[in-house]
């Protein structure tokens, strides 16, 4: 998991591998004599490129790319009910709320997967493992308690105006996939999922 | 980077260009060095100037064959000869006794006044060292080397390039003025 989240970033600030004869080739094209050499004109577009990043990242805010439509479920929602939410809109995490309306914790697979059965089951297979040994259901135990009972918590979220940049820091040093987006008045605005930092960049750097 | 290990070099040159920008570079250089030439044999033979001097040779290839090139624009192709007339000039009135030492530190200073300027112009190297080494005409000039020929011959050259570079539908020049 780990492993992935860092290749997807670096994927991001990385820029697209073009080989001496692409160069020579737009060379060709674009008639009079260019005074650059190939391995020259491919630092520059390496250099360049980061730069471009680098701005972008700064000035693609949370507002620009998050969901609006946020689902979210209260702290007292069962972890059924939680489940059923989770499953109908095909997502793997939603934050939850408290009396009112703050965000008070973010419950994923991982936190359902982390309170079933033993310890150990941190993994889908380690459940299924689990399930076949016991002949049993692990997920049970989980049916009469709240989604405040296993969500992660405090939740980690940010604002309309957090850069782009300081979103996939937080991504990739608190290996977490979504963050919710507060206003001012630490109202529950939208939420920044790592697909919509993904589609995001390359969108807008390609564009 | 290993020290013989960069003299193998990394890349591959350029490609070669089209025949017509081969010749329209051909056209240019043409008619600029006509233009100064011309000048230079029919109005000046018989006095005290000279319009022509070599390194408007070697400027007629950056700003009719590479005039894409830094190197080649405006800025770079007038105000690096200036540059280095001047230096030329003084240097070799302040060390003509030694004239290897008037040659040497006349191109050296050259090189750095076109860096400290953004002037830079291969070009102006020689302009710095003909002004050193150069016919007792060019030494009686002075200063005024630098305005003739120097100063009005590149801008007759300027001109012919502007004229002749822009002909051509996929050629435009300059790409920046200063």
């Amino acid at each position: 998991m780990k492993k992935y989240s860092r290749n997807r970033q670096e994927y991001l600030k990385k820029p697209v591998d073009i080989s001496d004869d692409d160069i020579l080739e737009a060379m060709r094209e674009i008639e009079g004599y260019l005074d650059i050499t190939p391995a020259d004109f491919k630092e520059v577009y390496q250099i360049a490129y980061k730069h471009a990043v680098e701005r972008l990242m700064h000035f693609i805010k949370a507002r620009d790319i998050m969901t609006k439509e946020v689902v979210f479920v209260n702290k007292e929602t069962s972890l059924q009910k939680t489940a059923e939410i989770m499953a109908s809109h095909g997502i793997s995490g939603v934050p939850v709320t408290g009396d009112n309306g703050e965000v008070t914790g973010v419950i994923s697979e991982k936190d359902f997967l982390f309170h079933m059965g033993s310890k150990e089951a941190t993994s889908f297979m380690m459940i299924i493992v689990q399930c076949l040994k016991n002949n049993r259901c692990v997920a049970v135990p989980l049916r009469d308690q709240k989604a405040e009972n296993i969500m992660t918590k405090p939740a980690i979220t940010v604002d309309e105006n957090t850069p782009l940049s300081e979103i996939v820091n937080i991504f990739a040093q608190k290996n977490i996939n979504r963050v919710p987006v507060l206003d001012l008045e630490k109202k529950l605005v939208g939420i920044v999922s790592r697909a919509d930092v993904l589609q995001t960049s390359f969108s807008e750097v390609k564009g | 980077m290993d020290y013989f290990k960069k003299m193998k070099g990394i890349t591959k040159s350029p490609p070669v260009v089209s025949y017509t920008e081969m010749l329209w570079s051909w056209i240019g250089a043409f008619l600029g060095i006509g233009a100064v030439a011309y000048i230079n044999f029919n109005f000046l033979e018989k006095t005290d100037f000279v319009m022509v001097i070599g390194s408007f040779g070697a400027s007629a290839v950056l700003i009719y064959g590479a005039i894409k090139s830094p190197l080649a624009q405006p800025r770079n192709f007038v105000g690096g000869h200036l540059v280095s007339a001047i230096i030329g000039v003084a240097s070799y009135k302040i060390f003509h006794s030694q004239m290897w030492l008037a040659a040497s530190i006349a191109v050296a200073t050259a090189i750095v006044g076109m860096h400290a300027t953004k002037t830079l112009h291969p070009p102006g190297g020689a302009t710095s060292l003909i002004a050193v080494i150069g016919s007792s005409k060019i030494h009686n000039l002075g200063f005024m080397y630098t305005v003739i020929p120097v100063g009005v011959g590149s801008v007759i050259m300027l001109v012919v390039a502007l004229l002749v570079n822009n002909v051509p539908k996929h050629r435009k020049y300059p790409e920046f003025w200063l």
